[in-house]
């Protein structure tokens, strides 16, 4: 209980409630703008999140992780073009609900209470769960983390879209570059190029900044070259749901929201994932499966619901193990991480405060979102239309601004300028740019509990596949690893 | 617009190439197991050798489906990607001159530069979005966080 009164002490400091409330209101933003992405409004405002003291950057993290979720049905309902690969299935009836129905408005209002109900109801399941996973978890040692490290380096095969192989070699990029600089068992400096930058090892900002914002603007700027967007100049009519509505669609919102948080606690899954498997399973247990395409109200539901429930089902492999099941969760370990809240179940003992902070933000995240979305609709449907040739070019200044106001470094922001060419050449080439950041985040957890491991079993690796779980988990890496092989052996089969 | 088949054997030896140079870096390192468990070169060694085995793996798998990724294009030499070159060349020339005007000048020539990169010719709207962004940098970096922005070599 002290716990969390000391969490609602945190979190009720004017400030960190402000940022909260801008990060909403920023991710939602970020959603609904075709061409920018969750990961991107979080690495951009990432350096930003740290002029905070406290838990107050996380929050802010914390509301753009959910805003931008949600945000991404705004779009796909008022142009059919999803601000975020989560909201692809949202088209399928919210457009036609829009435009076919002239109901905007009933869209919008819809996607708007299944986001919110599906963010809460994740958000109760991870305040239940993670706190149970993490007493299993306390039992781990080193072996374990080091297995639970290479079980979350496989997840690399899942947001791999491209080749799953360049996905393995993006992430041990990731790994080798977590290596740079002072060896935390040895104390030996390594690979630094005799430069003192490099001794505090590589810096992860401006390279998470680098190939998740200004790599996506160059990519804009090359996919907006002939075609320009769409415009909506669509009249948003009643907002609010009717009861009749919200009958229709309440257990579809329960079951997506179910399917969401558990697809979401699978770590390389993701929203899309969630949104269209809700969707499915929506049509088959409609008495109205026949009017799905056609503007179904159900199907907005199901499809938001789902993918807002993601969101707390992520956290809990995040919290509890310290696995991040994607590259947004990646980005919020890597906030975490520099905050000093290493992820894992040691942190529910020792900073059991900070991780009663996260539950309740994430909780009123997802309320504020709610709030937003129906007061401030009119003014998210204006965003869908700003111009990229204004947009672009301001996010290019504030990738240089977030990077450098970090350290007040240049040479963090020729990084990130370096990180932003190869990655654009990278994502062209089919490689995953989460892979390279999960190994950079995992790369130092990996490393020394293999070494620590090592040192607890005499340099005999019998240690790994003598301890049940251990084994467990580096099976279970090694059949995520093969999954997409093992996937197609099963479809010829 | 090259095909992927290309492009995945120059990324294959590329990869071979990084491999060897992390493994010959890393072999610098005591890579014997004491006490203190392996040395500090062992693991990055074997990140090395694990990157070359990938490449080669990628390789194999190039050549045997060396069919079907003919087909996939990967564009490089478009007018769009040429666009994009010119974005990355102002990049380049905005690092250059952060040093020599400092950052609000040279911040302003970019974004100038880039709406004009991208077709928008509208006096007003670029002055606009430029004296706003840069207002907005100033306002939010420069006064509420007190983050000291670049100055020009020749002020500081």
């Amino acid at each position: 209980m002290a716990d969390i009164i000391s969490a609602l002490n945190m979190i009720m400091v004017p400030l960190n409630l402000l940022g909260l409330v801008m990060g909403v209101l920023v991710g939602i933003a970020f959603g609904c703008m075709p061409g920018l992405s969750v990961n991107m409004g979080l690495a951009l405002l990432f350096p930003l999140a740290f002029t905070f003291h406290g838990i107050g950057g996380i929050l802010m993290l914390l509301g753009i992780y959910c805003g931008a979720i949600y945000g991404g049905s705004i779009s796909a309902i008022l142009l059919k073009t999803p601000g975020t690969p989560a909201s692809v299935a949202t088209t399928l009836d919210g457009y036609p609900m829009a435009t076919k129905l002239r109901q905007p408005g009933r869209a919008l209002g819809l996607s708007t209470l299944a986001s919110t109900f599906g963010g809460v109801f994740s958000t109760i399941c991870l305040i239940l769960l993670a706190p149970q996973l993490a007493k299993v978890a306390l039992q781990f040692s080193k072996p374990e983390y080091f297995a639970l490290a290479i079980f979350g380096l496989s997840i690399i095969t899942s947001v791999s879209s491209g080749s799953v192989v360049k996905g393995i070699m993006g992430g041990l990029i990731g790994l080798f570059l977590a290596t740079v600089g002072i060896d935390a068992m040895t104390g030996t400096i390594r690979f630094t190029l005799d430069t003192t930058y490099l001794l505090g090892g590589v810096s992860f900002i401006p390279i998470l900044i680098g190939v998740f914002a200004f790599a996506q603007v160059l990519g804009s700027i090359e996919e907006y070259y002939h075609n320009e967007r769409s415009e909506q100049h669509m009249v948003i009519d009643r907002l609010l749901p009717s009861l009749t509505d919200i009958k229709r669609v309440f257990m579809t919102l329960v079951r997506s929201s179910f399917i969401g948080t558990f697809i979401g606690c699978v770590p390389g899954t993701g929203g899309d994932i969630a949104s269209f498997v809700s969707y499915d399973q929506a049509k088959r247990w409609s008495k109205h499966g026949s009017n799905f395409g056609n503007g179904e109200p159900e199907g907005i539901c199901a499809s938001e619901a789902g993918n807002n429930a993601v969101s707390g089902g992520a956290f809990i492999p995040v919290l509890t193990l310290g696995i991040p099941g994607d590259g947004a969760t990646a980005i919020m370990m890597g906030a975490l991480m520099v905050q000093g809240l290493q992820p894992g179940p040691l942190l529910f003992v020792e900073k059991a405060p900070d991780v009663y902070a996260i539950f309740i933000g994430l909780l009123l995240a997802n309320l504020i979102m709610g709030i937003m979305g129906f007061s401030l609709i009119r003014l998210f449907t204006k965003v869908v239309n700003v111009p990229v040739h204004i947009l672009l070019p301001i996010i290019v200044m504030m990738t240089f601004v977030g990077t450098y106001s970090y350290n007040n470094s240049l040479n963090d922001v020729y990084l990130m300028v370096i990180s932003g060419f190869l990655g654009y050449f990278l994502n062209k080439l089919g490689f995953s740019m989460s892979a390279i950041i999960i190994g950079i985040i995992l790369g130092g957890m990996a490393e020394q509990n293999f070494v620590g491991s090592l040192i607890m079993s005499d340099g005999n690796f019998n240690i790994f596949y003598t301890r049940p779980l251990c084994l467990f988990f580096l099976v279970a890496a090694v059949l995520s690893l093969l999954s997409p092989v093992l996937g197609k052996l099963f479809k010829k089969a | 617009m090259n095909n992927m088949t290309i492009c995945n054997y120059i990324v294959s030896v590329v990869g071979l190439a990084l491999g060897a140079l992390i493994m010959h870096a890393a072999a610098a390192f005591p890579m014997q197991f004491t006490e203190n468990g392996p040395g500090p070169g062992f693991w990055p060694f074997s990140l090395g050798c694990a990157l070359a085995v990938a490449a080669v793996v990628l390789l194999a798998f190039t050549f045997t489906k060396r069919a079907d990724l003919s087909g996939q294009r990967v564009s490089l030499n478009t007018p769009a990607n040429k666009r994009v070159y010119i974005m990355m060349g102002l990049v380049v020339a905005f690092c250059v001159l952060i040093n020599l005007l400092g950052f609000y000048p040279a911040a302003a020539a970019l974004i100038v530069a880039t709406m004009k990169l991208m077709d928008y010719h509208n006096k007003k709207g670029i002055l606009l979005t430029t004296v706003l962004t840069l207002a907005f940098i100033y306002l939010v970096f420069g006064v509420l966080l007190h983050t000291q922005m670049p100055q020009s070599i020749f002020l500081s």
